[in-house]
């Protein structure tokens, strides 16, 4: 029984690696198709945002994200989160949150006074995916 | 996060000291207010957040922010349901979101105090004050007073009309 159990957590958890390479795989290139939504065809903000590039969300995970962030090459640069300050100090958390891409290179948290789609004070965290990622988001 | 008051500076705006009533040169027919932010998005804000028109006056509202969207949206009850912190004979109004690069004008002609504030940076303290004529005009309505309506950091970003009155033009200081 216990064998079987292990051999079926097993395949379980093949089964679940697999999708998860499958589907980062799909992210890699925008646009990364559906759930995720372009930011800027929902909400009043630039197509390409200097820092943060062109941003695609899954309305579904709003307003912490992942938001996917793209180059003017259509490369996946960065994963971003924004995760309300008021949020967070009332008690929020914001666990198991997923990643574009599991090569990390480094990693950039600040503050933002809000823009539509967060419009309250809210910090950014930018896991940047390659060396070249932040530059490519600069402008 | 957002900055006081001993924060702005004096810019522009000639004074014409008096025995009588600080007077100041005031500004028209056309002023522009830039609506500017911090590359990475910690400060936002409106440039000048204080200044002191003429009637009549057309006031252009310029989005100089390449990063977010910003609007210009008076305080009053046909808009959103807020608390008329305007002249109650002046027409309220609301640029919508303006994008980088967008503008929005507005000819402000009913003397007395506006306040105005940005949709979604009004808890960031994005607001900001428009006196139009003088407080000796016939038909003057001040500035409204403190409100629940209010977060405190907007509260916090009206200059003073006193201010405004004696420099004209207000600039916060910027973070640039």
């Amino acid at each position: 029984m216990k064998s079987a159990l292990t051999l079926a957590a097993i395949a379980l958890t093949l089964s679940t690696g697999n999708a998860l390479a499958h589907d980062e795989d799909v992210l890699q290139m925008s646009p990364p198709g559906a759930p995720y939504i372009q930011v800027s065809d929902a909400l009043p903000l630039p197509e390409f945002i200097p820092g943060l590039g062109t941003l695609f969300v899954d309305p579904d995970t709003l307003p912490a994200g992942p938001f996917l962030a793209y180059g003017h090459d259509g490369n996946l640069s960065a994963t971003v989160y924004m995760t309300p300050l008021e949020d967070l100090q009332s008690g929020t958390s914001y666990d198991g949150l997923a990643v574009g891409n599991h090569t990390v290179s480094s990693v950039d948290i600040y503050f933002n006074a809000g823009h539509p789609g967060v419009d309250r004070p809210h910090a950014h965290v930018v896991l940047f995916h390659d060396e070249d990622a932040k530059s490519r988001l600069a402008e | 996060m957002t900055p006081g008051r001993r924060e702005f500076l004096m810019v522009g705006g000639g004074v014409i000291a008096t025995l009588g009533f600080p007077r100041v040169t005031l500004a028209g027919p056309g002023e522009t207010i830039e609506m500017k932010g911090t590359a990475r998005g910690e400060h936002v804000w409106f440039a000048p957040v204080g200044l002191a028109v003429a009637p009549g006056t057309t006031v252009r509202f310029v989005n100089r922010d390449p990063g977010n969207s910003h609007t210009a949206t008076a305080y009053h009850p046909d808009i959103f349901d807020r608390q008329r912190r305007i002249p109650e004979q002046a027409v309220a109004w609301d640029s919508d979101f303006l994008l980088p690069g967008e503008s929005f004008e507005v000819t402000l002609t009913v003397s007395g105090v506006y306040d105005y504030y940005c949709l979604p940076h009004e808890m960031a303290g994005m607001v900001g004050r428009i006196l139009v004529g003088q407080p000796t005009d016939q038909g003057w309505e001040g500035a409204a007073g403190d409100s629940d309506d209010l977060e405190p950091e907007a509260l916090a970003g009206f200059p003073r009309v006193d201010d405004i009155i004696a420099r004209g033009r207000i600039l916060r200081e910027e973070y640039e």
